[in-house]
């Protein structure tokens, strides 16, 4: 009896899974990989459809991974076995390398749309001197939001040095409200303070990037390198974090900003997005500036670049996937994009401006990055990155480890992570 | 004394329970109700409103309906990997019991093997691939099957040492042949390692997460587990959406252990007293 019923599920199984393997198409299909933020996908949907308008024989399938490490081993695995989508969406800079991207992609030398493509963007997307990648989403910073109502409130301004910026989490914190979240529950919070330092160590010693790839400079020989983790030490030990900092996460800190609780908190502009989905109320008080260094006259953003598009070497429709990317890349393309993201900051293709009802915080960046004053994320112009800086940063946040002592071992971390890459001089 | 001592161990062990089991459950259903806001803060708060219903058909409908077609598959890798299973494994826990023979050591160590060694994703895929099996329901089900039987083995194989030899001897002396004697004798008393070997496999096949994520990548082969991504990123996750996933794709696992819940205790005992 039951055996039979067996029986008939599985042949019923078997039948649909028939129909649902359904007819051939004539037309090209092209594979395109996303990861899984609701942004992107909200954003490669809107693009897909803008590009089937226009070119109604080509078919593109939408295909999600996870972000975060699975996610770089789901494109390293696919990539290995040569069973990559068409189009992929990765980051740019020392992860793309990482890829090797010389072996395992197809370049798009030649691509109309490059033209546009800012030159910050093209070097960070770029190996052995040729483009892969066209930009996925306008540039991010990092930096520090702040709420702005507090800042009236209690009279304040936006600080210039860290010396102001430690003053006014005082007065901050005297008015009974925390003057800096930070949550390290979620780890790779826990850089930030560290990495959005580095316009400031740019502008102490300019030829940090190649030195460091270099094997010749240090985190913990050079003093303005190190200066990044002792700020992680010193709002620590100023008493003015949240007192759950170690169990708060992501969403906690957003949260504790947008509602008015506390007043700063280090991030990336990425935040835009899930302030805008979470609290969407709160958008008009929340204001960004750039982390202060020790001196008024330096003060600026520390870029990140949006993570690129790539067609796989292994890709069997190239041609039909570099118009795709020429889409992406151009103004148009760039248009529709913004008109359904959020925007987190200006956007690398020239022509494509940002449209009037920005939030304020990205209002707030517009002045650094007209006056020049941006430089583009370590990572962006080095390819070595120590994959353990956020569990270092943990616990120098924590006081658990001495920033002389941290950059030391992060150091180390990075030492490894060049001889992996097979960097010369390691 | 000793009734009023038992009394209050058992009230004991029912908050001890309802802390472990209930608890996160009503965690995860409460979440699942709320709006995005609310459902970011993640505490126990009551929501301001029951969106149980938008939630709902949000999850439903997100990608175009693709939980319905993650439940599909899921149904059709579970079903298959463990029909599979439980014949294999009950056929090669039967020889390896009964028969004494040289393969029996070599058997020995490849079931070992089988429970120790984690599996290598890459040269797995480059096999599937050359044989024309990657991104396919039957390479997602045989491996399945591989990686799980050795594990349904040995219960197995316990299990038939508890069945006493005589039994084989007297359908033999009246005439049975060989597959007979597994198939008419052996295999009806088997059941309440059956039970268990079903019930343990199909929540964990159904559950699985990372095998399919490698093995079984591309937009129509979704799995329930694998749907749980399209809320969950690293820098915005839509929890209330993520939770009313998750409920959704808790309640089949849920549905077979409260009803096999009995069998599947006296399925492990039985199959764990004897070695």
């Amino acid at each position: 009896m039951t055996r039979h019923l067996k029986y008939r599920l599985a042949s019923a199984c078997a039948l649909i899974a028939l129909l649902a393997a359904g007819p051939l198409r004539a037309e090209t299909t092209l594979s395109f990989l996303i990861d899984n933020g609701p942004d992107t996908l909200v954003a490669a949907e809107a693009l897909v459809e803008a590009y089937a308008a226009k070119h109604p024989d080509i078919t593109i399938e939408i295909d999600q991974r996870p972000g975060g490490g699975e996610g770089d081993n789901t494109i390293k695995t696919r990539l290995a076995t040569g069973e990559m989508a068409d189009i992929f969406l990765y980051n740019a800079g020392s992860l793309f390398q990482v890829l090797k991207p010389e072996q395992t992609l197809h370049d798009i030398a030649g691509l109309p749309a490059l033209a546009n493509i800012a030159e910050t963007f093209k070097s960070v997307s770029s190996a052995g001197g040729k483009a892969y990648g066209v930009p996925f989403g306008t540039s991010m910073v990092g930096g520090i939001f702040y709420n702005k109502k507090i800042y009236r409130d209690l009279g304040l301004s936006v600080p210039k040095t860290w010396a102001e910026f430690m003053a006014n989490n005082e007065k901050i914190k005297a008015a009974g409200k925390v003057a800096l979240v930070q949550t390290y529950r979620d780890s790779w919070t826990s850089q930030i303070l560290v990495l959005s330092d580095y316009y400031n160590l740019q502008a102490s010693v300019p030829d940090f990037a190649t030195q460091y790839t270099a094997n010749k400079a240090k985190y913990a020989t050079t003093p303005a390198a190190l200066k990044s983790f002792e700020r992680l030490k010193d709002v620590h030990d100023a008493g003015i974090l949240n007192e759950d900092f170690g169990a708060a996460s992501y969403d906690d800190g957003l949260y504790v900003l947008a509602n008015g609780d506390a007043a700063h908190y280090p991030m990336l502009s990425l935040a835009i997005g899930a302030l805008q989905q979470n609290h969407p109320e709160s958008l008009a008080d929340i204001g960004f500036f750039a982390q202060p260094s020790d001196d008024a006259s330096v003060n600026g953003l520390t870029v990140w670049m949006p993570p690129a598009l790539y067609i796989p070497a292994s890709s069997q429709h190239v041609d039909d996937a570099k118009g795709f990317l020429d889409f992406v890349g151009s103004v148009e393309g760039c248009k529709v994009l913004m008109g359904v993201n959020t925007v987190q900051g200006p956007s690398l293709i020239k022509g494509c401006d940002l449209p009037a009802d920005v939030p304020p915080a990205v209002t707030d960046m517009l002045p650094y990055f007209k006056d020049g004053r941006t430089a583009p994320a370590l990572e962006y112009l080095s390819p070595i990155k120590g994959p353990n800086l956020q569990q270092i940063t943990v616990e120098v946040g924590s006081g658990m480890r001495l920033p002389a002592d941290a950059a030391a071992m992060y150091d180390d971390d990075v030492r490894k992570q060049a001889q992996q890459l097979g960097i010369p001089n390691w | 004394m000793k009734q009023s001592r038992s009394l209050a161990s058992g009230i004991v062990a029912l908050i001890v329970a309802t802390v472990i089991f209930i608890l996160p459950f009503l965690f995860i259903a409460l979440q699942a109700v709320k709006s995005k806001s609310e459902a970011s803060r993640l505490n126990f708060a009551l929501p301001k409103e029951w969106l149980f219903w938008e939630n709902l058909v949000a999850v439903v409908e997100a990608r175009n309906y693709q939980l319905l077609l993650a439940y599909f598959n899921s149904t059709v890798i579970t079903v298959f990997s463990v029909s599979i299973l439980v014949i294999l494994s009950a056929m090669v826990g039967y020889v390896m019991q009964r028969r004494q023979s040289r393969w029996n050591g070599v058997a020995q160590v490849a079931l070992l093997m089988g429970l120790m060694m984690p599996p290598a994703v890459v040269p797995t895929i480059g096999l599937l691939q050359s044989i024309g099996l990657f991104k396919t329901m039957t390479g997602m089900i045989l491996i399945q099957v591989a990686y799980n039987i050795s594990f349904s083995t040995l219960l197995y194989r316990s299990f038939i040492a508890t069945i006493p030899r005589d039994l084989d001897e007297a359908a033999r002396i009246d005439g049975a042949k060989p597959w007979q004697i597994f198939f008419r004798v052996i295999l009806p008393l088997l059941k309440p390692v059956t039970v268990t070997n079903v019930v343990v496999q199909s929540i964990f096949v159904f559950n699985d997460f990372t095998n399919p994520l490698y093995y079984l990548p591309g937009r129509e082969n979704i799995t329930v587990q694998l749907t749980l991504y399209n809320f969950q990123s690293t820098y915005t996750s839509q929890y209330n959406l993520l939770f009313m996933n998750i409920l959704l794709v808790t309640i089949p696992p849920l549905i077979v252990f409260i009803f096999f819940n009995r069998q599947i205790v006296t399925g492990m005992t039985a199959g764990a007293v004897k070695g």
